[in-house]
């Protein structure tokens, strides 16, 4: 799993890609929260290269989001193809973290 | 589990003149069905086939007779293929002549995987010690699971494969009161202890009806007060999804609901489609104070009901593909198979479909058969 970490303006910017497996969470999970909840600032996950979410994920994406609000931080995704968006919706994940098209749409979203 | 699939093992150890603190590379099968067992490579390495003489006797349709032989060069393992029909993997990589096999990577031959690990005889002795005590946890949890049903208005018969020696699944059915009949899968994120603590621990409370202040006829309340009662930052950041159904036998009417759960699917007599029976709620654990809903639908004489982890149809198949759910509503639909029980055919299928190794999650599915 390839994951890269940018600021924009003062929001995390994480690209994540590939799989999304039990094993790659297992290898991704601590540099993924570590780079995202200790900065106490909104963050943004680009999902256009992922192309399968385990539950493992699921729940590195919930823990994250949930860490952030304590922070008062908003968390959200955008760019999911629709193998990656089936699985969002099946688990309701939209209820606790938005997920929306494009990049701009998740920057206004946190920045709101 | 089929005997044919079982390892049968022939040289289980070759006893080495070691002084302790000296080290054995092992092959330790790591896949669901001889989990734990270890194979000691020798100086005369270990051949690996499908029948005797082979060292390592896997029983397995994809294993040819004599299929690949393990050597110990110097203080390293090599691998080569032995002409298999299927090929030998390493690491899911196919061996093409001879190859290392470093510490830790994984023979894949035909369904089996073996791990080479390089261990002292005491981490040998504590890790036999920690198989023991995880086969007696696993053999505590498929007690708590409930036996197949062959009478009364909803018959159900079930698979449950972990891929660890522990799941995060659990299920279970029964009589609720006259005419009543509930069902239910939990699947706990990731396996191991601690999905199979907090599984257990669910199935406990729905066995005994505990859940406080609740009409465990209604499925939303069920949900509602789990969701309560199993919040991630008390339950050590798990959580899990589940599916929840109540059937009235009387009026041939099904109440659900799912959390964060794919749908079941509803199969009629004649196989004609596969009807999802699932609705939209978040996860249990990851939002408090959420109310969850439920829904209905009329269940067709003789129909069959189809419900399973998220492990059955997640799989990467054969040409690399990602399965989806459709991809399983396909081979539901498809025939029985002649003195197969449903839930073997479906185990085999998905089996034969994924890549070669042991799967990536949790195997379970409860089918259940209404009059």
């Amino acid at each position: 799993m390839d994951m890269q970490f940018t600021d924009v303006g003062g929001v995390t910017k994480a690209v994540l890609g590939g799989r999304l497996d039990s094993f790659s969470v297992g290898e991704v999970e601590t540099r993924f929260v570590a780079n995202i909840v200790p900065k106490e600032q909104p963050a943004v996950v680009d999902l256009s290269d992922v192309s399968f979410i385990a539950s493992l994920g699921i729940r590195m994406l919930i823990g994250t989001a949930r860490a952030l609000q304590r922070s008062n931080a908003r968390f959200a995704m955008f760019g999911a193809n629709d193998a990656v968006m089936e699985i969002i919706e099946t688990t309701s994940l939209t209820e606790i973290i938005p997920v929306v098209g494009t990049e701009a749409e998740a920057l206004a979203v946190v920045t709101a | 589990m089929s005997e044919a699939e079982h390892t049968r093992v022939v040289t289980v150890a070759r006893e080495l003149d070691l002084v302790p603190g000296d080290r054995l590379h092992c092959l330790e099968l790591i896949d669901c069905v001889d989990s734990g067992r270890r194979h000691v490579v020798g100086p005369l390495g270990l051949k690996i086939g499908r029948t005797a003489p082979a060292d390592i006797v896997l029983l397995d349709s994809e294993v040819s007779r004599a299929h690949c032989m393990v050597t110990l060069n110097g203080d390293e393992l090599a691998v080569s293929d032995l002409g298999s029909t299927n090929g030998t993997y390493v690491n899911g990589v196919r061996v093409e002549g001879s190859v290392p096999l470093p510490v830790g990577a994984v023979l894949q031959i035909g369904k089996r995987s073996l791990q080479h690990e390089y261990r002292t005889r005491t981490e040998i002795t504590e890790s036999d010690e920690l198989d023991r005590e995880l086969q007696k946890a696993s053999a505590y949890i498929h007690a708590l699971l409930p036996p197949p049903s062959r009478e009364g208005p909803v018959r159900c018969d079930w698979i449950h494969v972990p891929c660890a020696r522990l799941g995060g699944d659990a299920f279970g059915y029964g009589q609720l009161g006259e005419d009543l009949f509930v069902a239910y899968l939990i699947d706990v994120a990731g396996h191991g202890a601690s999905a199979a603590m907090l599984a257990v621990a669910v199935m406990s409370q729905l066995r005994q009806r505990t859940l406080p202040d609740t009409d465990m006829r209604s499925p939303a309340e069920v949900l509602t007060t789990l969701n309560r009662l199993y919040q991630m930052e008390d339950q050590a950041d798990l959580y899990f999804t589940m599916w929840y159904s109540v059937y009235h036998a009387r009026y041939r009417r099904l109440r659900y609901a799912s959390a964060g759960h794919h749908p079941a699917l509803l199969v009629p007599p004649d196989r004609s489609q596969a009807i999802p029976v699932g609705n939209r709620n978040v996860i249990i654990g990851a939002m408090p104070g959420v109310k969850f809903k439920e829904e209905t639908v009329d269940v067709p004489p003789g129909s069959s009901i189809y419900v399973f982890s998220d492990g059955v149809f997640e799989i990467v198949d054969k040409s690399g593909e990602q399965w989806s759910l459709a991809d399983f509503e396909r081979l539901v639909l498809e025939p029985p198979v002649a003195d197969m029980g449903e839930t073997q055919r479906l185990f085999h299928g998905v089996r034969e479909a994924a890549v070669p190794g042991p799967l990536e999650d949790d195997f379970s599915l409860v089918v259940a058969q209404f009059d």
